[in-house]
């Protein structure tokens, strides 16, 4: 029956589906405002993902979350390396880190090579551990008194930690991006760098920032979608988020606070999937449903090439562009 | 003259680039509370002089004292801290951003948090004082080109400059916002600020200048004051030649025009009126000298005609056909050809030079069976041309990125001047820049001969005695509009010199 | 002492050959790295590889396997030579499998197609899906200017949901025991009805593309165009070449040959559509594409390695324990130093005192 609690469940549900793409969102965004495109997320996705899985397993979430976010600055000072400095095809180098994370994540599929990892770091892991599919989820911290709100509550003040974090981080990033002058900085070498450069602006350090937050949020959505969402290994388990994420990114005019309603409404897409067949709903409606982003951003990618929408609110203008100080 | 009276003194300043001794030897100074401007044609130095100072060059020789210190300026940030500041002719500002946003980029002291309500108080002062009507909130794509130069002022104003340098700034006014730039400037120089002003029109130099400094092939020529000299003075300064023996002119059968323009208006690329208006006919047979300061219309008018820009209004007639915003393919097809200013631009580099040469003609008869290229022919063509043009290459299977400039432009030359069998109107776009004496004197050879075959040449060209010497007719552009059509029997430096700076006015003979 | 990158004027097809190879080898050299870490006798691994390409029978398993991917990377190389993007040769795969099938179908269920006319409407029906599904990004981008990137990315995941759609309600197989499977498809909708091997019909027919391709690029007006549209696209409208016209032609030919591929996968290779029938061909397409620096006659070879690759995979996970991503590392890691590669081709680096 659609009533009251049965959108206050799908929403809290968009809520926990859609942390995936906005902590991942958040990443690009800077990234991308500063002129980096960054196509390996769906790589430094799943790679999180990966990470989590073992380390929660053989050391438990605290541990794992610290490697996870290592990794990720790895991963995105790597990208950079390539874009940055190499000045290489940015489409080329992230579709490279794309099939990559997704080989390497693929590996801990067999239970073979689970075993070597998560012995090598924690020899004393009980047997269980060692050959499940799955991992502890992180616990639900319920925030006393706004959790009791009737239909907000539960919708927004009943999640995991990472939950809480993403929502505070875009709040903060956006403050960051607009109020700071470190963000003034940072847009700006996303819209005309060289003229960043004359006056001040170290570009290439820039860039390199944004790419190393770009790495550590693109994992941790990643090892959110595992130990926060859906802790049962699947090959493949990303599923395209990553690359759901850069449509988000554009669908939000690259704009943090923007990215919340666009993850609540990818969130709520996916959960409607779940959903809507218990109501009895025709089963492959929900195929139909999942369609339904992907059209939406290439309405909007069209729509923002419009020339009069495109001076308003257009991507940066030196997107995918390496720079080269003259 | 007491030594901190002078906020710049440049001495015996060179610079070199691998082709061309941009300054030679030169000197300026520059003193407090005036509006001091640096004349020159184009390519006489005076931008170059200028980056040297702001910073943007490193000078081969010479010194520069700024405050009556001797300083070494390594990048525009050196030259900010000494309160130095600049304004080129394209504007540096991020069209999404705020005005405030832009001014206070790359500012140090403005904190980690970015107080908006102070910074956009103190650029109101500032607004206010100078009686401008921008606001700090406004996004700069929302701003006209006379208020988008007032943020770009406001950028040096609040970095606290002394001395402001602008680089042909009306070039993208209209005359209201040039006088009011004017004012502007007169008010800094009654606040002690130094203003040098870098420009081609003499009217403006003779409006708003104290002294006026002229340039001519890098070397700075004389400085006056402006009170006590004149514009004919500042002609001769400035252009300097002996008058050019005149050729026996050829006779045009006056009978009919080929291409007739009437009215025609087009943009340039900030979408500024860069053609206003022309009217003009072609006859056939003749060379139409085009002269003119470059950037008072001349490409853009040259673009329209071949079809890669689009025309705004009014209409070009070939022949009696409307070819007014036609695909560039039909206007080719119709022997229209166009020699571009910058060749690289129109080039395939990493395709052959053979490929390139015949880049516009692929689909002719010539070069293509059904649709098949036929590469034996485009082989045997380039191999000619290649001898004719003396195009440096290796072989004709070369890439073509991998020719130099003046290479290039040679192949770009011959691939308009031959591969168009049915050449009826050739457009020439500063054909011979950058060119050596032998190269300029083969494409002078070229475009007679093609007149004298029958084919109409329209000639842009910044070189007078080029255009003096093969022109039947020569037309003065200034500011997008014909300024006045000459015969032969009329040509005279400086009368023509006069018209490209906007200075006589000659009734329009079409 | 530092680094200093200069930008080379031109490079001899010997230096861009042994520099290939050199990264190639390194590439091999780092998944060997990979595997031993794993626990994996990089050796066997090795070892298997080689064997899957020496024998007959699995050297014609990895030109079949590579088919799909060789087809679409022959449309791709089309697609980069005019600078456009086209990362949907997934999805245009899709789109050719589903068309394929609908044809199939079209004529089991309703006989509207008769028995010998089914084969050749199911090629003609995948290249025109694959090819007009190429063809919408293509036009957005020659009407609007919307960058070919993220629509064509998009469009491979609204494919691949419509494909599943079509799969597990429609046209699910009623005597599928509920899998979400289509019906087998009957002998004379199926490449290998003529020759005993899919491969035997496929391969020739991909020499012939190639060959098309090649001439096409290299001999016609059409080719002249497009190549001079990849290089500059200013210099392309100055010559008076019609963009959008040849950039919809070319898509349309990268998308239709892209279908193709689709046509052999659930034709040639599977025998029926089932969800996940591409897992990523389209992606590895793209590796092949730029290994083969956009030569059609290279990709031929290329494709044929891929497959292998596919093959040794199904071999080394059964008795290796490998799981199948390892052939993704692998393909990464190739990807990896081409890129890499690519950037020594373009700069030399020199030490600087």
């Amino acid at each position: 029956m659609i009533d009251v609690g049965w959108i206050s469940s799908v929403l809290a549900g968009a809520v926990s589906a859609g942390t995936v793409f906005l902590i991942a969102s958040l990443g690009e965004m800077y990234a991308e405002r500063a002129g980096v495109l960054n196509l390996g997320m769906e790589g430094m996705m799943i790679i999180g993902a990966a990470v989590a899985f073992i380390f929660t397993n053989a050391l438990g979430h605290g541990a794992a979350l610290l490697a996870v976010v290592l990794i990720g600055l790895v991963l995105g000072v790597s990208h950079a390396v390539f874009s940055v400095s190499l000045k290489l095809n940015q489409v080329v180098v992230g579709l490279a880190f794309t099939i990559l994370g997704l080989g390497v994540s693929g590996l801990i599929t067999a239970a073979e090579i689970r075993k070597r990892f998560i012995l090598a770091l924690n020899p004393e892991t009980p047997e269980r551990l060692v050959i499940t599919q799955e991992a502890a989820k992180l616990p639900v911290i319920p925030i006393p008194v706004l959790k009791d709100i009737p239909v907000i509550g539960p919708v927004f003040f009943n999640h995991n930690v990472l939950v809480y974090f993403a929502f505070t981080l875009s709040v903060v990033m956006w403050f960051v991006l607009f109020r700071t002058r470190f963000g003034l900085s940072l847009r700006s070498c996303g819209e005309n760098p060289s003229m960043a450069d004359s006056l001040g602006v170290n570009v290439y350090r820039m860039r390199y920032i944004s790419m190393a937050i770009c790495g550590m949020l693109g994992s941790l959505a990643g090892a959110y979608l595992f130990i926060g969402y859906q802790p049962f290994w699947v090959e493949g388990m990303t599923a395209g988020r990553g690359f759901i994420s850069l449509a988000l990114v554009i669908l939000a005019t690259w704009s943090p606070l923007r990215a919340i309603l666009g993850a609540l409404l990818f969130g709520g897409v996916e959960t409607l999937q779940f959903r809507l067949p218990l109501l009895g709903v025709a089963a492959q409606l929900p195929q139909f449903l999942l369609m339904l982003p992907y059209i939406v951003t290439i309405i909007t990618l069209t729509l923002l090439s419009l020339e009069s929408v495109r001076k308003r609110v257009g991507a940066p203008a030196a997107l995918g562009i390496p720079y080269t100080r003259e | 003259m007491a030594e901190d009276e002078y906020l710049v003194e440049m001495r015996g300043i060179v610079k070199r680039f691998p082709n061309v001794l941009a300054n030679d030897n030169a000197n300026f100074t520059l003193k407090k509370g005036e509006v001091h401007a640096l004349l020159g044609e184009n390519g006489a130095g005076k931008t170059t002089l200028m980056n040297v100072l702001y910073g943007l060059y490193r000078p081969d020789a010479g010194e520069i004292k700024v405050y009556g210190k001797r300083v070494e300026i390594r990048s525009p940030r050196d030259a900010i801290r000494l309160g130095i500041g600049m304004v080129h002719q394209q504007f540096k500002l991020i069209p999404v951003h705020t005005v405030a946003e832009n001014i206070i980029l790359g500012i140090r002291e403005a904190g980690i948090i970015l107080n908006t309500g102070k910074i956009n108080q103190e650029l109101s002062r500032i607004i206010e004082s100078y009686g401008w009507r921008i606001s700090p909130e406004s996004r700069v794509w929302q701003l006209s080109a006379g208020e988008k130069q007032q943020v770009e002022l406001l950028k040096a104003l609040y970095r606290k400059a002394r001395i402001l340098i602008l680089d042909e700034p009306t070039s993208v006014l209209t005359p209201q916002e040039a006088t009011v730039l004017f004012q502007t400037l007169r008010k800094m120089a009654a606040e002690g600020m130094g203003v040098v002003l870098i420009t081609h029109k003499l009217d403006e130099v003779m409006a708003v200048s104290d002294r006026v400094t002229v340039m001519r092939q890098g070397r700075t020529v004389a400085t006056k004051r402006t009170s006590e000299t004149n514009i004919e003075e500042l002609v001769n300064l400035m252009i300097g030649r002996p008058l050019i023996k005149i050729k026996p002119t050829r006779q045009i059968p006056e009978e009919n025009h080929i291409l007739e323009v009437s009215n025609l208006v087009v943009l340039n690329d900030k979408g500024l009126e860069a053609v206003r208006k022309v009217s003009f006919k072609l006859y056939r047979g003749e060379i139409l000298g085009v002269a003119g300061v470059s950037g008072n219309g001349q490409q853009e008018l040259l673009e329209a005609i071949a079809g890669l820009r689009k025309v705004v209004s009014g209409k070009v007639l070939l022949d009696s056909v409307d070819i007014t915003n036609r695909h560039p393919s039909e206007i080719i097809d119709l022997g229209v050809g166009f020699i571009p200013a910058e060749a690289l631009r129109y080039s395939a580099p990493e395709m052959t030079v053979a490929e390139n040469l015949i880049l516009k003609a692929y689909r002719t008869k010539m070069f293509s069976k059904n649709i098949l290229v036929d590469f034996k022919n485009v082989e045997k063509t380039a191999q000619e041309l290649v001898a004719k043009f003396n195009i440096v290459t290796p072989s004709t299977r070369n890439k073509a990125g991998n020719l130099s400039g003046g290479n290039i432009q040679r192949l770009v030359l011959a691939r308009e001047l031959w591969t168009l069998p049915n050449l009826r109107v050739l457009l020439a776009l500063y054909p011979t820049r950058g060119l050596d004496i032998a190269s300029t004197e083969n494409i002078h050879k070229y475009l007679v001969e093609k007149s004298q075959q029958g084919a109409s040449v329209l000639l842009v060209s910044e070189e007078l005695d080029e255009l003096m010497e093969l022109s039947d007719r020569i037309m003065v552009m200034y500011r997008g509009e014909i300024v006045g059509i000459l015969s032969r029997s009329q040509y005279d430096v400086e009368t023509i010199g006069l018209m490209m700076t906007g200075v006589k006015k000659l009734e329009v003979q079409a | 002492m530092a680094l200093r990158l200069e930008r080379r004027l031109e490079i001899s097809r010997k230096l861009s050959a042994s520099i290939s190879a050199f990264f190639i080898i390194l590439a091999i050299i780092a998944a060997s790295l990979v595997f031993e870490l794993l626990g994996v006798s990089s050796v066997e691994t090795l070892s298997k590889i080689y064997y899957v390409f020496t024998t007959p029978a699995t050297l014609l398993q990895a030109v079949l396997r590579g088919l799909p991917m060789g087809f679409a990377a022959l449309g791709l190389c089309l697609a980069f030579k005019m600078n456009f993007w086209n990362i949907g040769a997934d999805g245009q795969i899709y789109m050719g499998m589903m068309a394929a099938t609908g044809i199939v179908l079209m004529h089991a269920y309703y006989g509207l197609i008769p028995e010998p006319l089914v084969l050749p409407a199911m090629v003609a029906a995948s290249f025109i899906a694959g090819g007009v599904y190429c063809a919408l990004p293509a036009f957005l981008k020659a009407r609007l200017g919307v960058n070919e990137i993220l629509p064509t990315l998009m469009l491979n995941y609204v494919a691949m949901r419509f494909v599943d759609f079509l799969i597990y309600g429609p046209w699910r197989d009623p005597k599928g025991f509920g899998f979400p499977v289509s019906i087998v498809f009957p002998d004379y909708a199926r490449l290998d009805s003529f020759l005993g091997h899919s491969a035997y019909v496929g391969f020739p027919g991909a020499i012939a593309v190639a060959a098309v391709l090649y001439g096409l690029l290299q001999k016609t007006t059409l080719g002249f165009e497009m190549r001079v549209m990849g290089q500059n696209i200013e210099a392309a409208r100055y010559a008076g070449i019609r963009l959008g016209r040849t950039l919809l032609t070319g898509s349309l030919v990268a998308g239709g040959l892209a279908g193709i591929g689709g046509l052999v996968i659930v034709s040639g290779i599977i025998g029926r559509l089932r969800p996940g029938a591409s897992p990523g061909y389209g992606y590895t397409a793209i590796i092949i594409a730029f290994l083969s620096g956009l030569n059609p006659w290279l990709a031929l070879p290329a494709s044929v390695f891929f497959g292998g690759l596919l093959v040794a995979g199904d071999v080394i996970q059964s008795t290796l324990n490998l799981p199948f991503a390892a052939v993704q590392i692998f393909q990464a890691t190739i990807f990896l130093m081409i890129i890499l590669g690519e950037f020594f081709k373009r700069y030399r680096v020199k030490v600087v005192r």
